[in-house]
């Protein structure tokens, strides 16, 4: 991680970069602790075990740090869209695993159906719905 | 057997959805001490499961239908609104789940 200087200036651009960073952070490791609990070979691989807990946690740790400046639902969304489809595709680079078309194609139907469901549950879109604003501007593309 | 790993786990990290939810933020003990237990159950299951499943296929099913399981039981216990939106995002991920498994029998 840099280092911030934390100067007047600065502070509002923070506001917003810092839980993003926490959240790319914690897709990553989310990534990082699918892939070992793959490793792990139901926990009977010490060594992928150990890194796969301490994956876990620092997930939940960066999680939680995001969530306190972004909006739950589009939180949850970004987190487990990076985690599904970082396992998705890393999962054949470290694995004797293949991704044929077919399969990448249902997983993403199903990935980016989980998405529309955590975006659902964002109480910040679902306020702009229930406005009178339809087509509010921070609408996901 | 993998399916009944696999879905022993969803239901645990349905409890992790429910619980890191209530713990705010990690502030109330109770419930980050439940989203812990819960959490790691799930992921020894998901362990489980993934001996058989591959890591791609398998994670995806399993965050994916906990997130189902998740908008269903604030629906039906903690008394959030099932609205169309959320209707859609479930058959979106069902849909996608029966497809991936006809495509893989195939």
């Amino acid at each position: 991680m840099t280092t911030t200087t934390h100067t007047p200036a600065s502070g509002t651009a923070e506001k917003k970069t810092g839980p993003w960073l926490a959240l790319l952070l914690a897709g990553g490791f989310e990534v990082g602790y699918a892939l070992s609990v793959n490793g792990s070979q139901g926990f009977t691989n010490l060594v992928w075990s150990i890194v796969a807990v301490v994956f876990f946690l620092l997930t939940l740790f960066f999680l939680s740090v995001a969530l306190k400046g972004i909006d739950v639902g589009i939180g949850y969304a970004v987190w487990a869209g990076i985690g599904a489809i970082g396992a998705a595709l890393l999962g054949p680079v470290f694995f004797d695993e293949t991704l044929t078309m077919t399969k990448a194609f249902w997983l993403a139907v199903i990935i980016g159906g989980v998405v529309w469901l955590k975006l659902a549950d964002s109480p910040k879109l679902t306020a702009h719905q229930t406005d009178s604003e339809p087509g509010a501007s921070d609408q996901q593309s | 057997m993998s399916w009944l790993y696999l879905g022993i786990a969803v239901i645990f990290e349905v409890a992790v959805g429910i619980s890191a939810g209530k713990a705010q933020g990690f502030t109330r003990l109770w419930w980050t001490i439940a989203t812990l237990v819960s959490g790691g159950i799930a992921t020894f299951f998901l362990s489980l499961a993934l001996l058989t499943f591959d890591v791609g296929v398998g994670y995806a099913l399993w965050t994916s239908l906990a997130g189902v399981g998740i908008v269903i039981v604030g629906a039906l216990f903690l008394s959030q609104r099932l609205t169309w939106k959320k209707f859609l995002g479930i058959a979106i991920v069902i849909g996608g789940v029966v497809g991936l498994n006809l495509a893989s029998t195939a």
